[in-house]
């Protein structure tokens, strides 16, 4: 089996473009949560409130490859542009069979999936739908948008399982590269807000919506007063290579892959569970190799919603008990949904890098269904050698990957 | 309508639609080679005539063999003239 690290990142996130400005306001407790005020208007909306990114830069991207992008595929693609040039990798100079994506979302462009059936709903005229519409509605049209403007050649997949979909994809593909099939591949997630995906979760009862007018104050994953997710958008891309590729090149390496592990909970098609989240961690630590006590930083799924806090924290204190600090991002960010589980784990290995690790934002008091595990409520100051990061899905998807710094 | 209005609609869907600068939208300018269209921009140039100019030219034979700026400035002439 061949071994694989990260040698690059590139990140749009609610916080700005690029690792600097997500790290510079993780680090100095900025919320980019705000208030909605275009959403009042749709009836049956509870939650007003929502993480955006800036679409910026966008005329960059020369025409004929953006007007197959909808949103999340822009934002992909800059994030990948970021990634590569992290990298330090010519992608000229790649076996052009040898080097590819894996990047996954929720679905293709929500916005341009509603402006196609606003088309064929409501005027009933397809001669009115841009050729270019379909490209930016398909399920991998994140995957797919970034290959054609990279010019990468080799594999080309997209990995769809809504909140889990860019750690399936980086757990993807560090499977491929460690098979000796791909030498790189640029992995991650992207996805886009839009009413119907904070929607999707209004309806059943998982958006926060106590904070309209508060919108700094939420989500709040792991506090007593938690009331649901906050959506936010974006992309996180990581450049995933072979270690000796890597080593040829004198490449800066961030981190080895050393487990991974994905499963279904088999059991509700919304509500996390405890017992598959444990069965899928521990699968993780064992592929890893790696002993629970092992793990200096756990970056925590947690979304802020009463249900699936509880379950995560009860299966980390079922496995960790109070040994491994525990946060999570989401109170900064949102829940960036596909393109969390890389965006996150971008953060967590720079917090690897700087040996801090930032709290969970908004956790003032923990919830009692959340005690048991070693909650990060003040920036720690630690060596971090290994790290394990979670996400877990609708559909009862569960991922988990750990990483090492590679000088231990 | 009158030619130079045929022009200035056509040009400006060229530089709406395409982002092409004024300047390059020369009567002779071949759209695939000088102004870098391709198939599919041609479906997307179709629906953007038809809109500005309020006709359907989809099932058009002619439509095929457009090649410049002026072929579409007599294009759309012609297609005026008829009454479509």
């Amino acid at each position: 089996m061949k071994r694989v690290v990260i040698t690059g990142a590139g990140v749009i996130s609610p916080l700005g473009s690029g690792v600097h400005s997500l790290m510079e306001g993780i680090a100095s407790g900025k919320s980019a949560v705000r208030y909605m005020e275009e959403w009042a208007r749709y009836c049956g909306m509870n939650s007003h409130v929502a993480a955006p990114a800036e679409l910026k830069d966008e005329k960059k991207i020369p025409r004929q490859n953006r007007r197959s992008m909808g949103r999340m595929s822009i934002f992909a693609a800059q994030a990948a542009e970021q990634a590569l040039a992290d990298s330090g990798i010519n992608v000229t100079r790649m076996q052009p069979d040898r080097m590819g994506c894996i990047i996954g979302s929720t679905t293709g462009s929500a916005i341009s999936i509603s402006k196609a059936f606003e088309i064929m709903l409501f005027q009933k005229d397809l001669s009115l739908l841009p050729s270019s519409m379909f490209f930016q509605c398909m399920s991998h049209s994140a995957a797919m948008n970034v290959a054609q403007y990279l010019g990468l050649t080799g594999y080309v997949m997209a990995t769809s399982a809504a909140c889990a979909s860019s750690l399936q994809a980086i757990g993807t593909g560090y499977e491929i590269i460690s098979s000796g099939r791909q030498d790189v591949l640029l992995c991650g997630g992207a996805e886009e807000l839009h009413p119907s995906v904070t929607g999707s979760f209004d309806v059943v009862f998982a958006t926060s919506v106590k904070y309209n007018q508060d919108p700094q104050k939420t989500p709040r994953p792991f506090d007593k007063d938690r009331d649901g997710l906050v959506c936010g958008e974006g992309s996180g891309i990581l450049v995933l290579e072979e270690y000796e590729h890597a080593v040829r090149r004198n490449a800066k390496i961030y981190a080895e892959i050393t487990g991974y592990n994905t499963c279904g909970s088999g059991s509700h098609i919304s509500q996390s569970e405890d017992k598959s989240i444990v069965q899928c961690i521990s699968g993780t630590l064992k592929n890893a190799q790696v002993t629970y006590e092992e793990i200096d930083y756990i970056n925590a799924h947690a979304t802020g919603t009463i249900q699936g806090d509880k379950e995560e924290a009860s299966a980390i204190k079922q496995i960790f008990g109070k040994t491994a600090p525990v946060s999570s991002l989401k109170g900064h960010i949102g829940h960036t949904l596909g393109a969390s589980g890389a965006i996150e784990l971008i953060a967590a290995l720079y917090m690897m890098d700087k040996g801090i690790i930032y709290p969970t934002f908004n956790l003032d008091e923990i919830a009692p269904d959340c005690e048991g595990i070693n909650h990060v409520m003040k920036p720690v100051e630690k060596e971090i050698n290994t790290i394990l990061k979670n996400c877990f899905a609708f559909g009862g998807i569960n991922a988990a990957l750990v990483c090492r710094r590679l000088n231990k | 309508m009158n030619e130079q209005e045929i022009i200035d609609i056509t040009n400006r869907v060229f530089e709406e639609s395409f982002e092409i600068e004024k300047d390059r939208l020369k009567p002779d300018a071949h759209i695939f080679t000088d102004l870098g269209l391709d198939s599919l921009d041609v479906v997307d140039l179709v629906a953007a005539l038809q809109k500005s100019f309020g006709v359907n030219i989809r099932n058009e034979e002619k439509v095929r063999n457009i090649r410049t700026l002026k072929d579409i400035y007599d294009f759309i002439s012609a297609i005026k003239k008829e009454g479509h």
